[in-house]
């Protein structure tokens, strides 16, 4: 028993010896070494994933690209090296405290301040970094853009996560997520997964060892429905206008292209957008942030004569043989509603008013189907309500009505609104994707697609995170005879001297409508101030692009939207065109 | 159950509590101080109702006489034994090892309590009137009886555990006269059988045992404990960093900080001198028990004792000398100080079982 008793206590005193080595023998050595012991925390960026258009083009891009970290433990005089840092970087020092104040000060987990350095600022750090300690550079992927505007309301902007946003508690700080357009809806795929590195460090913050290391997750390829060809052409053709322009296969219902102008600098925003350009873009009376092809609201114009037609035809209210005189002018009681046309279009039978866009002939169309049949038709065709496109934001446009009209004015329906709609003006609103919509619904026979954008979603490892085929959220019936009608003489337009004819290209059969529609804002009605539309589809006999055209303030339809239209089909048509003769001759 | 006769409460052993108790405080003093205000206080305020539940068994023990816990040896090692199958059937998976059964919101780890039920069945299996006077078959016969569930916490696999019994079963076989030639023997042929067991190992067990043998021989991976460890209690130094101070434990290089390794914590923060205070506190709680055992005339009081103190001092010097870096890592945690329930309530039983020994030594 007692040697038992000897034996433990034997062991503690042993024990005791160790001790005594470890701690007092060795502790001068060992505190050094748990002074030295500075583990970094550093997050590896997984790059994001690349969105291809349709034909396997890329739409984006990732380079390397330096940002500026901060750790808070191994920055001994805190004050000194951020103004160094803020006097080096020409970074206000205020910025610099305040992305470290919302971390722990012993946090050893790097901070990243500002993105995007340049050559020349990376330099102006290295070399002074024994003066700067807690201060590093790193490389991570970034965004990159073939032109910094390029499909910048479809792409949409990638932007380091907000203070609002961490709040949701499912992104990390200093995350770049996607902050609009696909980058936004597709975020969860195109992320990836952040690696990290546990790294050991000297005193001079150089790495000693990589403790752990765990790879990141390359986010997903995205491939999308955008023809990039397509896409950069409508880019072209808008230039100089402020506008939306969609394209979309009225097969399926795939966007095409999709562009709203002005448009803003994508790669200003992975950047660091000060606090003054994000009010500058927010405050810009030209809106360039918002998407107008599905964000904005205008009154169709005379592209509503579309569904004036087909409602009157197949209700029977209306034939193509009904024949007026249009002077010019139309009265109603103690109004005076006018063509636009000074004198008038002369005889004009329904192919020829819709030809010609005679307003006249479609006042009296309107109160012959009624504005109640109007309302039926334009919804039928997917007016007043969000096409469903995946992009956030979308505007449902309106539909007026008279039980809607009554509700919210207090007054019933009046004449006057029955002219006004048969025109398309009014209360009526659209954005250019539900026209875009309707004339695919007319272009194929009825039928009303969600408009598609995402095909398909590869993981890194060639794996299928998500795909997506076509759907159709309506069908409008209608007798194959009135299809034909409306197809004809909307070719008419285009090809017989009607409104559209600034769109003809010889050897393409374009099927078109043109619109001028009165702006929400009281309309003086001088030149300038009315939206010009152009909806059109193409090849006539067999439909293939659906290409709307909206220009705000941009005057008349036929002499600003259609040509172009024409822009746009040229590129599609005539360049693939040389293009197949180039693969057959070679 | 609870009644305690009034002469046993005055031979309660005071001493043995204060030292158990001062440990204890020390560890909620350690857990706390690991993230005050953040985890740390969640985790102490956990061990402290650990803490109550263990007294309360301990109460218990103390309350029935230990005579009639040896009497139901036979049926308590039964339970035991289904307990460490049903961890085979039931048990949950933490980091590779099968310990724990899941008990709605909390774990429990069979293996822990076995450890009293060993010592029990020991008792009463040498002491039983059958096997006197002690013969080989005897001896073979309380083997066989033990070898079963230390098989089974072996290929839990709770190596540490397995590990802590084979000095208690030394202890035990010296308490009951055993020859120290036969004793040595014995142990020969376990060394002998050693090159057997390292094929019985896992993978991980084997990295521990060759880590200790050359602690560079892989330093971000299971050496990393250790390294980090000996860097926490060196750097405390003679006087401790104090806990604002600790920054290797405070700042995450330890792992296993508040399990088996917090030892390590409570060095760096207390230094030198607080080390020397908690090992005397264990060394006076150690001798203490052998004091128990030596003062007892019932034979299986007697083991008891012995094997209770001998848990606690094997325990207490394979956790402190693997942490410090003098014997392999086994994980086994430190009695009274470690993180963990079932650690706690069994540690505190068996304080109780001495307690209980010695209020009725004189009777």
């Amino acid at each position: 028993m007692l040697a038992l008793a000897v034996v433990a206590a034997v062991g503690f005193v042993g024990l005791l010896g160790q001790l005594w080595y470890l701690q007092v023998l060795e502790g001068g050595r060992l505190q050094e070494l748990s002074e030295k012991n500075r583990i970094r925390i550093r997050p590896v960026a997984a790059p994001r994933g690349i969105l291809f258009d349709r034909n396997g083009l890329a739409l984006v891009d990732n380079r390397p690209a330096f940002t500026l970290s901060l750790i808070p433990r191994e920055m001994e005089d805190r004050d000194t090296v951020l103004a160094r840092v803020s006097i080096l970087l020409k970074i206000p020092i205020g910025e610099l405290q305040d992305s470290l104040d919302r971390v722990p000060p012993d946090s050893i987990r790097a901070i990243r301040v500002r993105r995007g350095l340049s050559l020349e600022e990376v330099t102006k750090i290295e070399e002074r970094k024994l003066e700067l300690p807690g201060v590093l550079v790193e490389v991570e992927p970034q965004r990159v853009y073939p032109t910094s505007t390029f499909a910048a309301h479809l792409l949409g902007y990638v932007r380091e996560v907000s203070d609002e946003q961490l709040k949701q508690g499912r992104y990390r700080r200093g995350d770049m997520i996607g902050q609009s357009g696909l980058e936004r809806l597709l975020d969860e795929y195109l992320r990836g997964r952040d690696g990290g590195e546990r790294i050991e460090v000297d005193a001079l913050g150089r790495p000693v060892q990589v403790m752990r290391r765990e790879e990141p997750n390359p986010g997903a390829q995205v491939i999308t429905t955008v023809d990039r060809r397509i896409q950069e052409a409508a880019e072209r053709a808008m230039v100089g206008h402020a506008g939306a322009v969609v394209v979309m296969d009225p097969r399926s219902g795939d966007i095409l292209a999709m562009t709203s102008s002005p448009a803003f600098a994508l790669d200003r925003f992975t950047g660091n957008l000060n606090r003054e350009e994000w009010l500058r873009l927010v405050r810009d009376p030209m809106t360039p942030l918002m998407n107008r092809a599905l964000q904005s609201q205008y009154a169709p114009g005379s592209v509503f004569k579309v569904i004036v037609t087909a409602a009157g035809l197949q209700e029977g209210s209306l034939t193509p043989m009904d024949r007026t005189y249009c002077s010019g002018e139309y009265h109603l009681g103690a109004w005076t509603f006018k063509d636009w046309k000074e004198g008038g279009h002369g005889h004009v039978d329904l192919r020829s008013a819709l030809i010609n866009s005679c307003n006249i002939f479609f006042y009296q169309a309107g109160f012959k189907v009624g504005p109640d049949a109007l309302a039926r038709y334009a919804q039928a065709f997917g007016f007043g309500v969000p096409s469903g496109i995946d992009l956030g934001g979308e505007k449902p446009g309106l539909v007026p009505f008279a039980e809607w009209k009554r509700k919210r004015y207090g007054r019933g329906w009046q004449a006057g609104d029955t002219i006004n709609m048969s025109i398309g003006q009014g209360q009526l609103l659209v954005t250019p994707l539900q026209v875009a919509r309707m004339m695919a619904a007319v272009a194929n026979g009825g039928v009303l697609w969600k408009p598609r954008l995402v095909e398909r979603v590869e993981r890194a490892d060639g794996s299928l995170a998500y795909s997506s085929s076509s759907r159709t959220t309506g069908h409008v019936t209608l007798s194959p005879v009135v299809w034909n009608f409306l197809r004809h003489a909307l070719t008419g337009v285009v090809n017989e001297g009607g409104t559209g004819a600034a769109a003809r290209i010889p050897g393409v059969e374009i099927a078109g409508k043109t619109g001028t529609a009165q702006s929400v804002a009281k309309s003086d009605s001088s030149k300038g101030q009315d939206h010009a539309w152009f909806a059109s589809f193409a090849p006539a006999d067999d439909p293939q692009y659906v290409v709307v055209v909206l220009v705000e303030r941009g005057g008349k339809g036929g002499q600003v939207a259609a040509p172009i239209a024409r822009q746009i089909y040229q590129v599609i048509f005539l360049e693939k065109v040389a293009m197949v003769s180039l693969g057959s001759g070679s | 159950m609870l009644r305690l006769d009034r002469r046993l409460l005055q031979n309660v052993d005071w001493p043995l509590l204060a030292a158990a108790g001062f440990i204890i405080l020390l560890s909620l003093l350690s857990l706390w101080s690991l993230a005050p205000g953040r985890g740390g206080s969640a985790l102490a305020w956990r061990q402290l109702s650990w803490v109550g539940v263990g007294l309360l068994a301990m109460l218990v023990v103390v309350s029935v006489d230990y005579r009639n816990l040896v009497r139901a040896a036979p049926a308590l090692y039964l339970m035991g034994v289904g307990l460490l199958l049903a961890v085979f059937m039931l048990g949950r998976t933490v980091s590779g090892a099968r310990r724990w059964i899941h008990l709605g919101p909390i774990t429990f780890q069979p293996s822990e309590l076995f450890k009293v039920i060993f010592i029990l069945v020991l008792a009463w299996a040498l002491t039983s009137r059958r096997a006197q006077p002690l013969s080989r078959g005897a001896l073979i016969g309380t083997f066989a009886l033990i070898g079963v569930p230390i098989l089974l916490i072996v290929r839990q696999p709770d190596l540490g555990t397995a590990l802590v019994l084979i000095p208690v079963l030394a202890a035990v076989l010296i308490g009951v006269g055993m020859r120290l030639r036969v004793l040595g023997g014995l142990a020969l042929a376990g060394v002998a059988a050693l090159p057997l067991a390292w094929l019985v190992l896992k993978p991980y067990q084997r990295d521990r045992l060759l880590v200790y043998l050359d602690p560079f021989r892989d330093p971000l991976g299971t050496a990393y404990n250790v390294i980090q460890a000996k860097i926490a209690i060196g750097s405390g130094q003679l006087l401790g960093k104090g806990v604002a101070g600790a920054t290797q434990s405070r700042l995450a290089f330890l792992p296993e900080r508040h399990t088996d390794f917090i030892f390590a914590v409570f060095a760096e923060m207390w230094g030198f001198i607080g080390c020397l205070v908690l090992i005397v506190a264990y060394l006076l709680l150690v001798l203490r028990g052998f004091e128990i055992a030596a003062s007892t005339r019932d034979p299986r009081g007697r083991l008891i004792a012995l094997g209770v103190t001998a848990i606690f001092a094997a325990q207490t010097l394979i956790n402190l000398g693997m942490v410090t870096g003098l014997l392999p890592v086994v994980g086994i945690p430190l009695p009274l100080m470690s993180y963990g329930g079932s650690s706690m309530v069994v540690s505190l039983m068996a304080l109780g079982l001495l307690l209980s020994i010695r209020m009725r030594q004189f009777r």
